[in-house]
């Protein structure tokens, strides 16, 4: 025990270059894709996002301070459904991604 | 200057605009400067470059190298590998099934993924509604055709057939609800990430634009399978892999005889080019060479309904038996038509037409054998 601060103050300096030179990772994440799956139960979403023919799915949460909206409108996330083509904003938390916003766009006119 | 000058300058521009070389299959196109004729050299590096697994092949992929299957008659061209893509239509929805490996399904393994789950390939998805075989398409004009402006695309849309000519040329949409262009579904937005997302999907190559390596048919790469970080080239590699696309030339059409003018003629009479549109002109771009250029491109690059024996897999808003109007360039070099390539001749790949372009079908079928044959050596000159 006696070498205990020894050994935290050792395991502190080793340690501590390490965290500080760490990449700073990004908070928050934008992503557009197209609605996958929604379980409104759940309060989770799936997008299908990607680059080319290289696909992927994002999974996130949507919560009660989730704001969802189309047109400006706010709208429940039971009423967003496969196919539907969405930006989300989310940050990353110990649950995993959890959007602050998810905004339904109309596909004719996102570019 | 004299009227004199003018009219024997113009003279001379003419003369030497009729004598300009024609362009060669993976000819780079005219007017680039040295800088980005060094850059498309590099590029053809790249692209021409095997990937083994030490330098981030795989873990699934279906070629080893951009120009094995873009290889015929020269890097950029056709190839004759076929490969599987699926998806599941329900309700209405496309799912390309990404969540069971969708929807390109690599046809190789590296030898420590069939060591780890004693695979060769990537198991068909079970969800899937439809199975696609797919050719190679030529890349020569991708990057003129990535320039056409949406607006000029959105303007051959007639989804509800007003002019009620039966032709109903519907946009898709990429993941992300940009107009897409690229691929025989049109589900691709731009050349650049068409080429990045080919990387990854075709040969297991992560780049800085899709740095994560896709699922093996849903499930996570074993551990120890793949040890190469991510991502695994550079993103300079992929800036002259682009590069190099994008200035890939149209072939220049061979010059029509008297049968190949009367077969462009009938190609237009008979419906043909009410999709194949026959000249299509590139919008503004930090590149010269393919700034405000009209070109030989006989697509709308919109989506058609091409009837239910050519369907195969839906893929963002295009449903099944929906394609988009293949581009006719450089149709003198290929083997096979047709995006699956069942058709061995362009009679077949016209007599395989349905839906949509059905009326040009059957116009095309009852024409004389001579006329039949004037269409189709206009085709093959292209």
């Amino acid at each position: 025990m006696r070498y205990l601060p020894r050994a935290a103050a050792l395991a502190a300096i080793l340690v501590t270059p390490a965290l500080t030179s760490a990449p700073v990772q990004p908070s928050t994440y934008t992503y557009r894709g197209t609605v996958h799956t929604v379980q409104p139960r759940a309060g989770s979403l799936e997008l299908i996002t990607g680059v080319g023919f290289a696909l992927r799915l994002v999974q996130m949460r949507a919560v009660a301070a989730t704001r969802i909206e189309k047109a400006g409108v706010a709208i429940a996330l039971a009423d967003l459904k496969p196919g539907d083509i969405v930006r989300a904003d989310c940050r990353r938390t110990s649950l995993g991604l959890v959007a602050d916003r998810i905004i339904e766009i109309d596909g004719t006119a996102a570019r | 200057m004299t009227r004199a000058a003018v009219a024997v300058a113009g003279l001379v521009a003419l003369v030497a605009a009729g004598c300009e070389k024609p362009l060669k299959p993976g000819d780079p196109v005219r007017g680039l400067t040295a800088a980005q004729r060094d850059r498309f050299t590099r590029g053809k590096v790249v692209f021409d470059s095997a990937f083994t697994p030490q330098t981030g092949l795989g873990p699934l992929f279906n070629s080893t190298v951009c120009g094995e299957c873009h290889e015929d008659p020269a890097k950029g061209g056709f190839g004759d590998e076929v490969e599987v893509h699926a998806a599941a239509f329900r309700g209405g929805v496309c799912d390309p099934l990404v969540q069971e490996g969708g929807f390109v399904i690599q046809q190789h393994t590296i030898p420590a993924l069939k060591q780890a789950l004693g695979i060769d390939s990537e198991p068909f998805p079970p969800s899937a509604t439809g199975r696609a075989m797919r050719t190679t398409p030529v890349l020569f004009g991708r990057g003129l055709l990535d320039l056409v402006p949406d607006s000029v695309i959105l303007s051959y849309a007639d989804p509800d057939d007003r002019n009620h000519d039966g032709i109903r040329g519907r946009p898709n949409r990429a993941v992300d609800g940009r107009l897409g262009r690229f691929g025989r579904k049109a589900f691709i937005a731009t050349l650049d990430e068409f080429n990045a997302g080919a990387f990854v999907a075709e040969m297991g190559i992560t780049d800085p634009a899709q740095p994560t390596e896709e699922n093996i048919g849903g499930r996570p790469i074993p551990a120890g399978v793949d040890s190469v970080p991510d991502p695994e080239i550079t993103q300079e590699q992929l800036d002259l892999t682009n590069d190099f696309v994008r200035f890939l030339a149209p072939p220049t059409p061979a010059r029509l005889d008297a049968t190949g003018r009367r077969g462009r003629e009938l190609f237009s009479q008979i419906g043909c080019a009410a999709c194949h549109i026959p000249t299509l002109r590139t919008g503004d771009s930090p590149v010269a060479a393919l700034r405000h250029r009209e070109f030989a491109a006989y697509t709308d690059l919109l989506l058609h309904d091409m009837g239910p024996d050519l369907a195969d897999i839906c893929l963002g808003r295009a449903t099944p038996s929906q394609f988009r109007t293949e581009p006719l360039i450089d149709l003198r070099d290929a083997q096979r038509f047709l995006h699956d390539g069942r058709a061995t001749t362009p009679e077949q790949a016209i007599e395989a037409h349905g839906g949509e372009a059905a009326g040009a079908r059957d116009r095309f079928k009852a024409l004389p054998p001579a006329d039949r044959a004037a269409l189709t050596a206009f085709l093959k000159s292209l």
